[in-house]
């Protein structure tokens, strides 16, 4: 078990937690920071002054009690759906990968994909809002014509890497790939 | 800032050192990359010359990477032939596959592209491409050094010409090195955008001489049969065709047309075809593939060509290259194109190309032409992309050492060349430009993009690859 700094494609600190369990199977993990009280902090003021000199001119205090709403909601809204903590790739060699996020609430999505489904394991460049980046992808097969790709899965959907811990990911997949096939 | 300050003074420490240095800046490789508008899936010259010439630099050993904008579904990266990287960025295009121009929307990813690559050359193309024209302003913006192709001859007195040799001026005013097709495409660019004539080069086009051989066996005996490939629009001279068909169908009854081709003039030519029962002597093949070109310039004995605006014609190099006689109107480029006895000039009225296509019928009579095969070994070593890319080679090595202007001595430059008002709006874009840049850079430093894996170029992975293989 070993930890590494990275960047994501916008320069904030995350964390590559690499797990060996045995020689055909290992379990990455990205975390990036936890959601920052500042940040809290400054959108919760911004919507409440808003509400306040809306208040000051209308002088509706249904305003006030929906700008504590629209913070209480959003506020649950982006841990529920938003904010991912962790994200992890467990392979397990001859039996598939599996991909999971957690989110800040506590969340969990994990999807399965069968070795028999993947094709292979890539990074591939993309244009993502006005960036072009890199991400690390599961490749699909279609499933009557081996050689052909029938979808793309892209992986650390949220957390966004850079091209150095994305190596280091492929690099150990592929090794555990290389021996399974 | 601070980056370019300290690209400048590089830039000046290298040009005081001595010639000893010169063999060795010969010899460095450039990172490149040609923005367009204009590529494939789009077909055309300046297509074909860009994908031409970056396929002969990476053999070269240089970098090249390529900047469109998106067509259709075909959007992100894409590999050609031999690792040429092809960024299709989406865009939004406005007018026949021109992107719009704002001079300052297309700032954040062409920034991207050029940082991730780190391109030293931004290499534009063609006038009439807007993208070419914004890559241009940001890569001054930006430092880095840049050169413009022109590929097509302008008007003067019309809007939309005048319209776009202002934006051309602007352009160009600042830019390091233009590149110009022909001498008399030197002339009209010089003149349309006020360019200093030193700064101006001229690399013509080329053809692929393996893939136009002339092969005789497909002409029919009995008849002479003329070519005409070409675009079917007004600045083609299909009026002038129009004209010229029914005269000399007249008066030679062997005499038969092959027009290859589409446009909004065809219509001129089905009208005539329908007025003088030509139905079987006149065939319009509709538009064309590059690949059967070929199979349809074989079929003929002469070649003609009616533009009556040219910069350079690839058209009649490539029915030369045939073995076919050429017979062209005598305007912008073209007579600088072919050598005089392959080519028989004419006026662009039909008088005039009637009686060079009567000289040329009559010599063909009496089988006093060289033969096709003759013809082609005389073509095939006037244009080939070899000679233009290391020509465009000499161009980089020239701009590489020069400067880019800094931006106080930008702002100045665009105010003294382009007139007061225009100059002034645009100096106030070129400082707009530079404050997006400003806050790019803060939002996103350089050092947090990830620099591009080489595809081509001294460390190019593609061809370590392929000669990998070649060894197993």
């Amino acid at each position: 078990m070993e930890e590494e700094a990275f960047t994501d494609i916008n320069g904030k600190p995350i964390t590559l937690d690499c797990h060996s369990h045995s020689s055909f199977c290992r379990e990455f993990t990205v975390s990036s920071p936890k959601v920052s009280i500042g940040k809290v902090m400054v959108y919760t003021c911004s919507v409440w002054l808003l509400a306040y000199a809306v208040f000051f001119f209308t002088q509706n205090t249904a305003v006030l009690s929906s700008a504590i709403l629209i913070t209480l909601v959003g506020m649950m809204l982006h841990i529920h759906f938003v904010k991912v903590d962790h994200e992890s790739l467990l392979v397990i060699g001859s039996l598939g990968i599996q991909v999971s996020s957690s989110y800040a609430s506590g969340r969990e999505v994990t999807t399965f994909i069968e070795m028999s489904k993947i094709k292979d394991i890539v990074i591939n460049e993309a244009i993502y809002m006005h960036q072009i980046i890199y991400y690390l992808c599961v490749l699909l097969k279609e499933p009557f014509e081996p050689n052909e790709v029938s979808s793309v899965v892209p992986l650390f959907q949220s957390s966004k890497p850079r091209l150095g811990c994305l190596v280091k990911v492929y690099k150990s997949c592929q090794e555990i790939l290389s021996t399974c096939q | 800032m601070g980056q370019r300050r300290r690209a400048g003074a590089v830039k000046t420490l290298s040009s005081e050192r001595d010639s000893a240095d010169v063999a060795r800046i010969c010899n460095r490789k450039h990172n490149i990359c040609m923005v367009s508008d204009f590529f494939y899936p789009n077909m055309g010259g300046v297509e074909s010359h860009i994908y031409q010439l970056s396929q002969c630099l990476i053999e070269k050993g240089h970098k090249v990477v390529i900047a469109t904008h998106a067509y259709g579904r075909r959007r992100g990266v894409r590999y050609l032939t031999n690792g040429l990287k092809v960024y299709y960025l989406p865009l939004q295009v406005m007018y026949s596959q021109s992107t719009a121009t704002t001079c300052v929307h297309s700032l954040p990813l062409l920034r991207c592209v050029f940082v991730r690559e780190q391109i030293t050359v931004v290499h534009a193309h063609s006038s009439f491409s807007s993208m070419a024209h914004d890559a241009l302003f940001h890569a001054k913006t930006m430092g880095l050094n840049t050169v413009f192709t022109d590929h097509s001859l302008f008007g003067f007195a019309d809007l939309s010409s005048v319209l776009t040799n202002k934006l051309l001026t602007i352009t160009l005013c600042d830019t390091n090195h233009i590149v110009c097709v022909s001498y008399t495409s030197k002339e009209n660019t010089v003149l349309r955008a006020v360019l200093n004539p030193e700064i101006v080069s001229v690399i013509p086009n080329a053809v692929d001489p393996t893939d136009f051989t002339p092969d005789p066996s497909q002409r029919p005996a009995d008849r002479i049969t003329i070519v005409v490939i070409s675009r079917l629009v007004y600045r083609k001279g299909i009026d002038l065709l129009g004209g010229i068909i029914p005269e000399l169908c007249l008066k030679h009854p062997d005499l038969h047309f092959l027009i290859g081709g589409e446009g909004p003039k065809r219509l001129v030519l089905e009208e005539v075809r329908e007025k003088y029962q030509l139905h079987d002597r006149v065939r319009l093949l509709g538009a064309l593939e590059h690949k059967d070109v070929r199979g349809v310039l074989v079929q003929g004995h002469i070649f003609l060509n009616t533009s009556l605006t040219e910069a350079f014609c690839m058209a009649i190099v490539e029915g030369a290259s045939c073995g076919l006689q050429v017979v062209s109107t005598r305007v912008g480029g073209i007579p600088e194109v072919l050598p005089d006895d392959l080519i028989t000039l004419c006026e662009p009225t039909v008088r005039s190309l009637c009686d060079g296509l009567e000289q040329v019928i009559a010599k063909q009579r009496s089988d006093s032409f060289p033969s096709p095969a003759s013809i082609h070994n005389r073509v095939r070593n006037l244009y080939t992309w070899k000679n233009v890319a290391e020509r465009t080679e000499k161009v980089y090595d020239k701009v590489v050492g020069e400067e880019v202007l800094p931006l106080a001595k930008r702002l100045r430059r665009l105010r003294s060349h382009c007139g007061p008002v225009a100059g002034s709006i645009f100096a106030f874009v070129a400082m707009l430009d530079f404050l997006f840049l400003l806050l790019l850079q803060w939002l996103l430093p350089d050092r947090f993009m990830d620099v591009a894996v080489d595809a081509t170029g001294p460390h190019g992975l593609w061809r370590q690859k392929t000669s990998r293989k070649k060894f197993d």
